[in-house]
C-alpha cells in the first residue's frame, strides 16, 4: 500500500489534442481548516482533477505505544483517552478489555451494562459529529454541525457527570468501572435516548434528500468492497460497501449477545452510504441503549478484588503472555496487543488504530475526482488524528 | 420624511450658493453624494457582519455576538479595531505591488456601483442614462482585482481560488446581463431610476411572468458573482482555505470581506430596482421601502448561507451554461410576446398566460434535455 | 461654468496621460502579467475619455467587453500557460524594430487626420444631445448595418463550436 503510495505522478498524458498540460502539486495540511486536524495530504492536481494524493501522518505523533511499555498498566488508561479524543469511552473499553483478558478477570454484568451503554452513547457523539463535520466539509456552513452538537454537549453532560470529565473520561477500570451510575445518571441517559430519535428524524428530513448534498456524495469516492477487505477496513466505512462484519456481533464481547439489533449495511460503498449507514447505525444503537436501560440491574460495579490487578493496580503484574482485545469502537475495529514478560509494565503495546488503517486507501478513493471531492471523502472516512499518529 | 436625505441635500447647496459662487454649488452637490455613498457602503458593510453572524447564529441555535454594545450592536467597531491593529503580512516572493492594489481595486468597483442605485424617490447619485450597464461593467472589473489578488500572492491555493472565481464570474455574467434585458425591453431605458417609475402602481415586474423568471436568475447569478454560498468556491473554506484572499491579513483582508458584503448589498439593490418595483411602495418612506425590499433578499442569501452545501466546480458550471443560460435567453423571447400582446396594459390574460406557457415548457425541456442529477434512492438492508 | 470646464479638462488631460503611461507600460513591462494588467488599464481609461466625450454607451461596452471580457480571458490565458505560482513570465520576443516600422507607419497614416482635427473639446457636442443615441444605434445596427452584424454572429458562432470542439477532444471518450 505504502509504496504505491509513494509513486509521485511526474508527467500527466496530455491527451488526443496534444495540448501541452500541467500538473500542479498542492500541499493540503498540515494546516488546514478541512484535514480534521493536522493531517497532510500532497495533492497532485491536473485542473481540479486529482492525479496523484500522498497522505502524510504524523504531526501528531505523541510516542502513545513507547510511553505505555514504561508506564504500569492501569497508567495507560487515560492515555487511551487520548487516541480518539471523541470516544474516549470505547477506547478505555477496548484497553480495559485487553488487560482483563491478559489477567482472565471476570466481570460483573452491571458493569457491562455501563460499559455498554458508555460506548453506545460513544458512538451516538461520534456519528452526529463526524456527519456534520461532513457537511461542513461540503460547504454547509457550520450549521448540521452546530445541531449535532447541541446533542453532543448532552452526552457529555452525561459523561462528565458520571467521571467528572466530559472528554477525557478515564471511566472504565479493570475489572469493572470507576464509579456506579446513579438513578439520576440513568434518568438522564434515559431521556436522551428518548429525544434523540425527534432529533434523527430533523437531521435527516434536513438534508438527507437535498439535492446538492446527494450530487456531492452520491457516486463519489466508490469503495468496492474487495478493496475495503484487502485494505483490512473496518467499521461503517466497511458496512457502507456493503460486507456485514460488526465486531458486537462477531465477536458477541461483553453483553453484546443478549440485545436484538441490526447491522445496516450499504450499497455502493461512497460518501453518501458512509453517510447514511452512520445515519442507520445510530438508530440501531438507540435501541441497543434501550435494551440495556430496561436490563441494567443494581449489583456491584467492580469485579470482587480476588485478582492482583484489582487489590493493588499499581503494582500489578499480569502472568506472563500476550493478548488481543478488539472492540467495534465508531471509528472501526479497535485493538489493543499486549505483550506481558511478567513485569510491572507491559513489555510490547500495540494500537491497531481505525482511523489509521481506513485512511489508508484514501488515494485509492480519490483519483480522478475533483479536489473538493477529495475533501469530502476524506471527511468521509472519519478520522481523528490523535489515533492516526498516537 | 420620504425626500428626507433629498432636502437636507438641497440645504447643503443652498447653503454654499449662499458663500460661494455657483459653480461651487456644483462641487457640493457631487461632494455630498460621494461623501454620503462613501460612508454608506463601509457602513452597511459593517452592519452586514452583524446581521449575518446574528441570523446565521439564530438558525444554527446560537445566539451570536452580544458581548460589545446592546445586542453586539458595536461589534462592527470592534471587529474594525481589530483588523486595523492587526500585523500586515505580506509573503516574501509576493508581487508588493499587486498584493497591495488588489484590495483597492477589488473595493472600488464595489463601491462605485453605489452611485447608480436608486435608493429613494430622488435619491439616485448619478442618475447615468446606461445606468444599468454601467452596473454590469463596473462589477466585472472585480475579476482583475481578483486576479491580482490570486497572482500577487503566489501561493497555489490563490491561484486556484483565483481561476475557479474568474471562471465563475465569467460564466455567471452572461446569464446575469441576459436576464436583464426582458426588464430593458419593458422599459424601454438603461437608466434605473426610469426601471423604478415604469414600475409604478404595483406593476412589479416580478408579477409577471418572464419578471418572476429574471428575478430568480438575476439573484441567483447574483449570488454567484458575489461568491455567496452555495456559489462560494472561489473562497471554498475547506478546500481552498480562503481562495484568492489566502494570503491577506489585517485591514486588505477586511478590504476583501468589505468588497464582497457591499456587493451583496448591491445584487440585492440591484434585483429590488429591476424586478421589485425598487423604491415603489405604500405608506412608508420610498428609501425605506428601497432598503426593507433590499434587506429581505439579503436575508434570502442569509438563509442561503446557512443551509445549502456548496455545489461543485463542474455543477456550477453546468448551472451556468446549461440551464441559466438557455432560460434566460427564452425569457427575452417570452418579454417580446408579453410586450406585443399585452398592449401598453400591464395584466392581460393572454399576455400572461402565453409567456409563462412558453416558460413553463422550455423549463421543462432543459430539465429534459440536462438530466440534471436526482437523488438516488437507495435500500439499506438491516442485517444480522 | 468655466472654472468646471477647467476642472473637466484636467480629469481627462490627466486620464489621458495616464493612459499613455499604461500604455508605454504594457509594451515595456517585462511581465507579462503586469503587461496585461497595464493594458487593462489603458483599456479603462479610454473608455473614460469616451465618457467625458459623451459617448457613455460606448464607454460601458468598452469596460465590459474589453475589461471584463477580453481583456480577463488574455490574463486567465497568461496564469495558465505560464508555470503557476512563478514570476518569469517574460514578455519581451526581440521584435522591437518591426514594431517601430509598424508604429512609424501607424502615426504617419493618423497623423495627419489628427492635425485636421480642431481644438478640443469640440463646442458643438457639450450643449447638443449626443449624436447617437442607444435607440439608433439600435436601429442601424439592425437596417443599415445588418449584414456585418449578421456575418459577425455567425463568426462568433463558429468560434464558439470550434472552442467546444477543442475543449472536448481533451476529454477521454
Amino acid at each position: 500500500m505504502f509504496e504505491k503510495m509513494r509513486v509521485k505522478t511526474k508527467v500527466i498524458d496530455s491527451g488526443k489534442s496534444g495540448l501541452d498540460t500541467q500538473t500542479l502539486e498542492v500541499n493540503v495540511g498540515p494546516q488546514h481548516p478541512s484535514t480534521h486536524g493536522v493531517f497532510r495530504m500532497t495533492i497532485v492536481l491536473d485542473g481540479e482533477v486529482v492525479k496523484s494524493l500522498r497522505p502524510v501522518m504524523g504531526y501528531l505523533h505523541r510516542n502513545h505505544e513507547q510511553i505505555a511499555e514504561n508506564i504500569t498498566y492501569s497508567a495507560s488508561m487515560p492515555y487511551t483517552d487520548r487516541l480518539d479524543y471523541f470516544n474516549s469511552m470505547s477506547n478505555n473499553q477496548a484497553w480495559a478489555m485487553t488487560v482483563e483478558q491478559l489477567a482472565e478477570v471476570e466481570i460483573p454484568d452491571r458493569a457491562e451494562y455501563i460499559r455498554v451503554i458508555m460506548s453506545e452513547l460513544t458512538r451516538l457523539v461520534n456519528h452526529v459529529s463526524v456527519i456534520g463535520f461532513l457537511l461542513n466539509d461540503m460547504g454547509a456552513f457550520f450549521t448540521p454541525t452546530l445541531f449535532a452538537f447541541r446533542e453532543r454537549e448532552k452526552v457529555l453532560d452525561v459523561f462528565e457527570a458520571v467521571s467528572g470529565s466530559r472528554m477525557m473520561c478515564n471511566y472504565l477500570r479493570f475489572g469493572g468501572v470507576n464509579r456506579d451510575l446513579t438513578d439520576d445518571q440513568l434518568g438522564q441517559i434515559k431521556k436522551i435516548v428518548a429525544d434523540f430519535p425527534a432529533f434523527l428524524d430533523e437531521f435527516e428530513t434536513l438534508l438527507a434528500q437535498n439535492e446538492i448534498v446527494c450530487m456531492r456524495c452520491q457516486n463519489v469516492g466508490v469503495l468496492p468492497a474487495e478493496l475495503a477487505i484487502n485494505a483490512s477496513i473496518t467499521g461503517p466505512m466497511l458496512r457502507a460497501s456493503g460486507v456485514n462484519y460488526d465486531i458486537r456481533k462477531v465477536d458477541q464481547y461483553s453483553v453484546y449477545d443478549r440485545f436484538e439489533f441490526k447491522i445496516p449495511l450499504g450499497e455502493k460503498g461512497d460518501v453518501y452510504d458512509r453517510y447514511y449507514v452512520r445515519m442507520l447505525e445510530m438508530r440501531e444503537s438507540l435501541k441497543i441503549l434501550n435494551q440495556a436501560l430496561e436490563q441494567i440491574e443494581p449489583g456491584p460495579f467492580m469485579a470482587p478484588k480476588v485478582p492482583a490487578c484489582l487489590k493493588n493496580p499499581r503494582n500489578f503484574k499480569p502472568p506472563v503472555g500476550e493478548a488481543y482485545g478488539r472492540v467495534e469502537a465508531p471509528k472501526g475495529e479497535l485493538g489493543f496487543y499486549v505483550v506481558s514478560d511478567g513485569s510491572k509494565e507491559p513489555w510490547r503495546y500495540h494500537v491497531r488504530a481505525p482511523s489509521f488503517i481506513n485512511l489508508t486507501v484514501l488515494e485509492a478513493m480519490c483519483i480522478g475526482y475533483k479536489l473538493a471531492d477529495a475533501i469530502v471523502i476524506l471527511g468521509s472516512i472519519d478520522i481523528v488524528l490523535g489515533e492516526v499518529d498516537r | 420624511m420620504d425626500q428626507m436625505f433629498v432636502n437636507i441635500k438641497a440645504a447643503l447647496v443652498g447653503l454654499s450658493d449662499k458663500v460661494f459662487p455657483d459653480w461651487v454649488g456644483v462641487l457640493v452637490s457631487i461632494a455630498v453624494s460621494i461623501v454620503a455613498i462613501a460612508l454608506l457602503g463601509p457602513l452597511i458593510m459593517m452592519y452586514l457582519t452583524l446581521i449575518e453572524r446574528k441570523v446565521v447564529a439564530r438558525m444554527q441555535n446560537r445566539i451570536g455576538p452580544n458581548r460589545v454594545g446592546k445586542y453586539g450592536l458595536l461589534q462592527p467597531l470592534a471587529d474594525g479595531v481589530k483588523m486595523l491593529i492587526k500585523e500586515d503580512i505580506v509573503p516574501r516572493n509576493a508581487d508588493k505591488v499587486l498584493h497591495l492594489l488588489a484590495p483597492i481595486l477589488i473595493v472600488a468597483p464595489a463601491l462605485l456601483v453605489f452611485a447608480v442605485l436608486p435608493f429613494g424617490r430622488n435619491m439616485t447619485a448619478v442618475d447615468l442614462n446606461v445606468g444599468i450597464l454601467f452596473f454590469a461593467a463596473i462589477s466585472s472589473i472585480g475579476t482583475i482585482g481578483i486576479f491580482m489578488a490570486a497572482w500577487g500572492s503566489n501561493n497555489k491555493f490563490s491561484v486556484l481560488g483565483g481561476m475557479r472565481s474568474v471562471a465563475q464570474m465569467i460564466s455567471y455574467e452572461i446569464p446575469m446581463v441576459m436576464s436583464v434585458v426582458p426588464v430593458l425591453l419593458a422599459v424601454g431605458s438603461l437608466s434605473t431610476n426610469a426601471i423604478v417609475e415604469a414600475q409604478a402602481d404595483w406593476h412589479w415586474f416580478v408579477f409577471t411572468p418572464w419578471g418572476f423568471l429574471g428575478c430568480v436568475i438575476f439573484f441567483l447569478c447574483g449570488v454567484a458573482e458575489c461568491n455567496r454560498s452555495p456559489f462560494d468556491l472561489a473562497e471554498a473554506e475547506s478546500e481552498i482555505i480562503a481562495g484568492f484572499h489566502t494570503e491577506y491579513s489585517g485591514m486588505k483582508f477586511a478590504l476583501f470581506y468589505m468588497a464582497e458584503f457591499m456587493s451583496a448589498f448591491t445584487i440585492s439593490g440591484m434585483t429590488t430596482t429591476l424586478f421589485l418595483g425598487g423604491w415603489q411602495g405604500p405608506l412608508l418612506p420610498s428609501w425605506l421601502w428601497f432598503f426593507l425590499k433590499t434587506y429581505g433578499l439579503i436575508f434570502i442569501m442569509l438563509w442561503f448561507r446557512a443551509t445549502l452545501p456548496r455545489l461543485r466546480v463542474d455543477q456550477l458550471m453546468a448551472l451556468a451554461w446549461k440551464f441559466l443560460l438557455p432560460l434566460s435567453l427564452v425569457n427575452i423571447v417570452a418579454t417580446c410576446i408579453w410586450h406585443f400582446l399585452s398592449d401598453e396594459a400591464f395584466f392581460t390574460p393572454a399576455a400572461f398566460l402565453v409567456p409563462l406557457a412558453l416558460l413553463v415548457f422550455s423549463y421543462w425541456g432543459l430539465m429534459k434535455l440536462n438530466q440534471p442529477y436526482m437523488p438516488e434512492k437507495r435500500v439499506y438492508p438491516l442485517v444480522d | 461654468m468655466p472654472q468646471l470646464e477647467f476642472l473637466i479638462k484636467c480629469g481627462v488631460y490627466g486620464l489621458m496621460g495616464l493612459g499613455i503611461i499604461a500604455a508605454v507600460g504594457a509594451v515595456l513591462l517585462p511581465n507579462l502579467f503586469h503587461a496585461g494588467l497595464a493594458l487593462a488599464f489603458v483599456l479603462v481609461t479610454i473608455a473614460g475619455i469616451f465618457m467625458s466625450v459623451g459617448a457613455e454607451f460606448l464607454g460601458m461596452v468598452q469596460i465590459l467587453l474589453y475589461v471584463g471580457g477580453v481583456m480577463t480571458l488574455i490574463i486567465y490565458t497568461i496564469m495558465l500557460t505560464g508555470r503557476l505560482g512563478a514570476k518569469d513570465v517574460r514578455a519581451q520576443n526581440r521584435q522591437g524594430i518591426f514594431a517601430a516600422i509598424a508604429a512609424g507607419f501607424f502615426v504617419c497614416w493618423i497623423g495627419p487626420l489628427i492635425l485636421k482635427t480642431g481644438a478640443w473639446p469640440q463646442r458643438e457636442s457639450d450643449s447638443a444631445p449626443p449624436l447617437l443615441s442607444v435607440e439608433d444605434l439600435g436601429m442601424s445596427l439592425m437596417t443599415e448595418y445588418v449584414f456585418p452584424f449578421e456575418v459577425l454572429g455567425v463568426l462568433l458562432f463558429a468560434v464558439l463550436i470550434g472552442a467546444i470542439v477543442i475543449a472536448r477532444q481533451d476529454r477521454p471518450s
